[in-house]
């Protein structure tokens, strides 16, 4: 009994994340009214890919970025592999960048993802323009950026109140 | 004490650097995705298809609420504007019956002068009707997803996708009952396309703003600010004579164009189904 438990705890452990990354990017992808909301379909995955892998490196992986990165560009239209090196770029710079300030404010960690939100966007720029052979708008990647700086918090919101309500790590270890 | 302290530090040492080397392999696999999608092998499109399929209707059920609460709002609209719009419909009615019989005229005589010139018809085209369930235009893409119905066994990759202004794209991916529409301002697409006015040639490629680029225009060519360019129909993958943009500026070395349609109007859309040669699904369509 107790085995089957732990089971199911480690399974929502290793679930919960991406779920929650894919189902609030699906709530984004709902409006179609106004043009902004075409460069905030990909703010979840950054987001998200930012926040689980910064506070949950137990619950978030390389392998959870790689199929996030396959999904976003099966759904974007992209060139399958670009948004994968991206997430996976993003992973990276997650796990190393919030360890080595050592952050406790939520308005240092806002900015420590500006940072490095900003390098991630100009990765991909950059890989994109070579893919294409042609440099892409520089205006609307700005836009992408900026809303995904100022929607930080709202999602961090989110991703904070599904980590506590159902993969909190005290919780976690009481019930086993 | 101290011995196993340091036997525990090289375990988690020997665990980062496996780590790393892992995270080393997965970006190289992205690598080699990019690579295969580039020399366009089919297993990428089966990949493609495979999330298509399962997505799509997620997408699709997401939407439905905000596509209810939308439709009830534009009914109510019209509502409101029903004796306004009645009016300019009759307005409009009356300008159409004088054309309709100067149009018929004209038909008349097309059809002798294409007999006495043994002119060959361009293949018949059929039409689908497609609701738009998610669109896409970013820095990075611009793109849709249409909810094909019952129509979806007849929709091919490279059929037209238009509205009552023009081309908008093609269609990309075909994953069950959904459709994946490249936009004509993608990056990706490149459309021949030839002047309504002075009949100059060109491919009008996207770079994912509503600015396109005509290149390849003949040397003397006489392109001008509000020329309508329309499909070519060269290479046989699109009806000709289907208005795809406006030319906004035509300078020595560039030539810029905008899109005819507006991001709004894309709510319900039609494929054109155009096969030069029909082969066994379109033969079994048209019995």
């Amino acid at each position: 009994m107790a085995e089957t438990k732990n089971f199911c705890t480690t399974l929502a452990t290793y679930t919960i994340p991406p779920v929650s990354i894919i189902l609030i990017d699906l709530l984004f992808y709902i409006p179609r009214s106004s043009e902004i909301w075409n460069f905030i379909r990909l703010v979840p995955f950054y987001t998200g890919i930012y926040f689980w892998s910064s506070q949950r490196s137990d619950a978030f992986n390389g392998i959870t970025a790689f199929l996030l990165g396959l999904f976003a560009d099966v759904m974007s239209n992209t060139p399958l592999g670009i948004n994968i090196m991206t997430f996976l770029f993003l992973y990276f710079l997650s796990c190393r960048l919030p360890s080595y300030f050592n952050i406790k404010k939520f308005s240092y960690s806002w900015l420590l993802f500006a940072f490095t939100i900003l390098i991630t966007i100009s990765f991909k720029f950059l890989i994109t323009s070579i893919f294409n052979r042609m440099w892409i708008p520089l205006n609307a990647t700005t836009l992408e950026l900026m809303l995904t700086i100022t929607l930080y918090p709202l999602l961090a919101s989110c991703y904070i109140w599904i980590e506590r309500r159902y993969i909190h790590l005290e919780d976690r270890y009481e019930k086993i | 004490m101290q011995r196993q302290r340091v036997l525990f530090l090289k375990e988690n040492y020997v665990l980062r650097v496996l780590k790393n080397f892992f995270l080393a392999g997965l970006f190289i696999i992205a690598l080699l995705l990019i690579l295969v999608h580039k020399i366009d092998i089919s297993i990428v499109s089966g990949v493609t298809q495979g999330i298509m399929y399962i997505s799509s209707p997620l997408i699709h059920i997401v939407s439905l609420p905000a596509e209810g609460l939308s439709y009830s709002y534009k009914k109510l609209s019209e509502i409101m504007h029903v004796y306004e719009e009645n009016e300019h419909l009759r307005q409009e009615n009356s300008e159409l019956y004088l054309l309709k019989d100067h149009m018929r005229a004209l038909q008349a005589e097309n059809r002798i002068l294409k007999k006495l010139l043994h002119h060959i018809d361009v293949p018949q085209t059929r039409s689908y009707t497609a609701r738009v369930i998610a669109e896409n235009n970013n820095a990075f893409s611009n793109s849709l997803l249409l909810y094909l119905g019952s129509a979806s066994d007849f929709i091919k990759t490279g059929y037209a996708v238009v509205t009552p202004s023009g081309l908008i794209g093609r269609i990309d991916i075909v994953s069950g009952k959904y459709a994946r529409v490249t936009l004509i301002t993608d990056i990706n697409s490149k459309i021949p396309v030839v002047s309504q006015k002075s009949r100059d040639r060109g491919i009008l490629v996207g770079n994912n703003t509503r600015k396109m680029n005509l290149i390849f225009p003949p040397l003397m060519a006489e392109l001008h600010k509000g020329d309508i360019l329309v499909t070519s129909g060269t290479g046989g993958g699109l009806p000709p004579d289907i208005p795809v943009a406006k030319i906004k500026r035509a300078g020595v070395d560039t030539i810029t164009a905008i899109p005819l349609f507006s991001p709004s109007e894309l709510e319900i859309v039609k494929i054109i189904a155009y096969d030069i040669v029909p082969d066994k699904t379109t033969s079994k369509e048209l019995e």
